[in-house]
């Protein structure tokens, strides 16, 4: 029974940091939103986050590129710009993802010292709740081609969402990223907005699954790269309808925030 | 496109590309820029000695410190390197541009 909720979170990085470029209502407007999932978190008091974000070429640059890693040490830690951060890792938890996505069949990367990139840290940030839990850093290749497909994604989601629900610990499950962006293209101004509110219509069907059948290329087509980690989750959370809390969308990214009820 | 298959064309047009590997000192030298301090540091002192430390070629030094995106992407640059090598620079220089939450 131990899966307590799940959540998608944006983690563009000015909504940390604010440059003037960025309207300053809308950054609160996600900020609220990122503020409910906390009070949700203190309500549900998991035991830990499983987060499941995809690396910005932080912790794994072209000397090792794995498709989903997991992290296993006693903490972890990593900064951005003058911010610094360091999480306790909740280790009982991610051996057993570790050991039991492997017995599943996924050929699983695991460390015990990368560092964190800031797509796990800007959700956190925010929504941490209080008193603070340990993490299961879980990394998806988003960036750096060839991505592990939707449906892959989706498989390792719902061998997670098993494991996760056979443990004893209360567990939040969270996906870090989306939605629409292009950063360092010719398309940064012009995300596909209109693709983002297609999605979250189906999301609140409860039609996540039908993400998995979405291809590698549409993804990169509509800015959406990172919703690798929302079908990871959605793998776990099956057929749940998701509530919106924001759909915020600014000049270049839309930033959403979700929870599915499990 | 005479030679390129139907595969190669498409992922010709994605917009996050397979970094060459002759690409890969110029990416080595985005990856520092955002995420090694000690290199970013420098970088602001000395932008044109901080990427022939990398062992970028000429045309990559000029166009690194241009800050030409189409050109770095030319070169085989990873776009969103590009994108966030940029950012933590202009944070650095620009600190007060920011509102810090």
């Amino acid at each position: 029974m131990a899966l307590v909720g799940a959540f998608a979170c944006a983690h563009t990085p000015q909504l940390l940091a604010r440059p003037g470029t960025e309207d300053r209502e809308i950054v609160l407007r996600v900020h609220e939103a990122f503020g409910r999932v906390k009070h949700r978190l203190e309500a549900l008091r998991p035991d830990l986050i499983a987060i499941v974000a995809g690396d910005h070429v932080e912790a794994f640059f072209l000397s090792g590129v794995p498709a989903f890693a997991v992290y296993v040490g006693t903490e972890c830690a990593g900064s951005f710009g003058h911010y610094g951060y360091r999480f306790p890792i909740h280790e009982p938890v991610a051996r057993a993802v570790l050991e039991q996505g492997v017995e599943r069949g996924f050929d699983l990367f695991y460390t015990q010292d990368a560092r964190l990139d800031y797509a796990f840290y800007v959700p956190l940030h925010f929504t941490m709740p209080v008193p603070a839990v340990p993490l299961v850093p879980l990394h998806v290749n988003v960036y750096l081609p060839p991505q592990p497909t939707p449906r892959r994604c989706y498989e390792w989601g719902a061998a997670l969402g098993e494991i996760l629900r056979g443990r004893p610990e209360r567990i939040a499950l969270m996906a870090s990223g989306g939605m629409s962006h292009f950063p360092g293209t010719d398309r940064y101004a012009s995300p596909d907005l209109e693709w983002d509110r297609g999605i979250l219509e189906r999301l609140c069907g409860g039609r996540g699954h039908e993400l998995a059948a979405v291809t590698g290329e549409e993804l990169d087509k509509t800015g959406n790269v990172e919703l690798r980690t929302w079908i990871t989750v959605l793998g776990a959370v099956g057929a749940a309808r998701a509530e919106v809390y924001c759909y915020a969308p600014s000049w270049h990214h839309g930033n959403a925030v979700v929870e599915w009820p499990v | 496109m005479a030679g390129v298959s139907m595969e190669e064309a498409s992922a010709h047009d994605l917009h996050y590309q397979f970094p060459p590997a002759g690409a890969y000192r110029l990416n080595r030298c985005l990856f520092a820029l955002k995420s090694d301090r000690e290199f970013l540091a420098r970088y602001l002192a000395d932008p044109r000695a901080a990427a022939k430390e990398m062992g970028l070629d000429g045309n990559e030094v000029r166009d690194l410190l241009a800050g030409d995106r189409d050109a770095l992407l030319a070169h085989g640059a990873h776009a969103y390197l590009v994108f966030m090598a940029a950012l933590r620079v202009r944070m650095e220089r620009e600190p007060s541009d920011f509102e810090y939450f």
